[in-house]
């Protein structure tokens, strides 16, 4: 509770105070995303102050969505940075990645033979057909971004032999890496909530709202090539698109 | 775009296979991927066949087979237009009104209007929206639900500022179509909408309307829309059912033969 300063001999408002101080440490990353705060009791007694002004403060900084309560467990951090992105262009994030400090891209998962069914009739697979899986996690500031699944057919993508070190995006690797020419891709949009995993993977609670973007990957020769669902936690994602009329 | 529609019409020559089925197929890839989207006019028979070298009537049968199969159809002018849309993303990046997508999904229509008022906003949230703040303070407020086949679909909300469309309220009733109506009473027509989309958890109220449960996720968009002299005209905000979304993308016949095979193969 350290970063909380009062000082009673001045004539700003304690509540103002508290408030001011608990977004400062906000600000400079004192207090990270989905920290727990005081119970406005703790800090009445920490600081000999009416439960009004705590009160005041925490509903201050409520209003502004810096913090947010949830019923039965506290008060939390909510400073989360939304990821504000045109709707056609979300997967400019993957390039964004390896020029910039601030995306982290982190493979997750490897996978060498999926079986699903909905991944298979999206790629038009036959059941004997094989196919890899790779999830990654984009994240920044320590929180995740995006969430991504990417599934390449083993007739297109042979080569995963040390696919660690070769994998750095996915249109890096499909381009550069395998030397497909991406002709265009074309992407569903729809709202999903989250599963224990995704929500663990996003950083966010289970049943929280993803926005789920599912993508087919065309190559040049209008083979569908790869398949990509990738997942934002919704109250941090907005997607902006300005529509013409027809 | 419209420009070289033609160009994007291609045919193999040396393929054995038809060229009925491959102008068919070349269109349908084009609907498909949103190239040729929703209303789109296609080139006329006559305009593609001097184009391909070829006979009108192998254009027209192709033509034919793509109405049959509900990706185009022919308007009141005789015009060969794109009638495929996925609702999914209609809703999202092409401006066409709710009440048409929905009949675009093979789904009855219709609108029942939960409320209509005019409130007095303040001044904060007048220029939160973006409207002129210096104007009428006064604006008619609609909330409506959009239904196919009498299932919810879309809840959407719209303030229209009073300064631009006087007596709106005494006059629209609340189930006829926003767009249709502001152009012929007001001979306004939208021209851009700008969106914010998101996905969120539906409050309970709007699951009740909606006929979801408490937290299901939905598709929420925010819109701005200008007219033509970039005026803002309605703000409006919408929920819409995801489960739709799904369906029309599983249901649809022709998701099966969605990217279709090359031609020799």
């Amino acid at each position: 509770m350290d970063y909380i300063h009062i000082n009673k001999l001045i004539t700003t408002s304690i509540y103002k105070q508290i408030a001011d101080s608990i977004s400062k440490a906000i600000d400079i990353g004192l207090l990270k995303y989905n920290d727990r705060l005081p119970t406005e009791k703790e800090v009445c007694e920490a600081f000999s102050i009416s439960n009004t002004a705590v009160r005041m403060a925490y509903d201050k900084l409520i209003k502004e969505e810096r913090i947010k309560r949830i019923k039965g467990k506290g008060t939390f951090v909510t400073n989360r940075k939304n990821y504000k992105t045109p709707l056609h262009a979300y997967y400019e994030l993957e390039i964004a990645d390896s020029n910039s400090k601030n995306y982290q891209y982190k493979v997750i998962l490897l996978n060498r033979l999926i079986k699903d069914v909905s991944v298979f009739r999206s790629l038009k697979l036959k059941p004997s057909d094989k196919c890899y899986e790779i999830d990654s996690v984009i994240k920044r500031d320590n929180n995740p971004v995006m969430l991504e699944k990417v599934y390449f057919p083993k007739r297109f993508f042979s080569n995963f032999r040390n696919i660690h070190e070769k994998y750095r995006g996915l249109f890096d690797f499909i381009e550069k890496v395998n030397g497909y020419t991406i002709k265009h891709f074309h992407s569903t949009f729809s709202a999903i909530n989250a599963s224990n995993s995704e929500a663990l993977l996003l950083n966010i609670e289970p049943d929280d709202a993803i926005c789920f973007v599912r993508t087919m990957i065309v190559d040049e020769k209008d083979e569908v090539i790869a398949y990509v669902c990738s997942y934002f936690p919704g109250s941090f994602t907005d997607f902006e698109v300005i529509v013409h009329a027809i | 775009m419209l420009s070289n529609l033609l160009d994007q019409i291609t045919i193999d020559r040396r393929s054995r296979v038809e060229f009925e089925l491959q102008i068919k197929e070349s269109i349908k890839s084009l609907i498909l991927d949103q190239t040729f989207y929703y209303q789109t006019v296609l080139p006329k028979t006559q305009e593609l066949a001097k184009h391909l070298n070829l006979d009108v009537s192998t254009v027209e049968t192709a033509y034919l087979d793509l109405i049959e199969e509900r990706y185009i159809k022919r308007d009141s002018s005789n015009n060969w237009i794109v009638s495929y849309f996925e609702l999914t993303n209609y809703f999202f990046d092409r401006n066409v009104a709710v009440y048409d997508a929905i009949i675009s999904l093979g789904l009855e229509p219709s609108i029942r209007c939960l409320e209509k008022k005019v409130l007095t906003l303040p001044e904060e949230r007048i220029i939160s929206m973006g409207f002129d703040k210096s104007q009428d303070k006064r604006y008619f407020y609609i909330n409506r639900l959009y239904l196919g086949d009498n299932q919810p679909i879309m809840l959407l909300e719209n303030y229209l500022p009073l300064y631009i469309f006087p007596g709106i309220s005494d006059k629209f009733v609340g189930n006829e179509p926003l767009d249709a109506y502001i152009n012929e009473h007001y001979k306004i027509k939208a021209n851009i909408s700008n969106r914010i989309i998101k996905s969120v958890n539906l409050p309970t109220d709007i699951a009740k309307i909606l006929n979801e449960r408490k937290n299901a996720a939905s598709i929420q968009s925010t819109n701005k829309i200008y007219d033509k002299e970039n005026r803002l005209i309605d703000y409006g905000m919408s929920y819409t059912i995801c489960s739709y979304y799904f369906q029309a993308l599983i249901t649809k016949k022709e998701m099966s033969d969605y990217f279709p095979d090359s031609f020799d193969r």
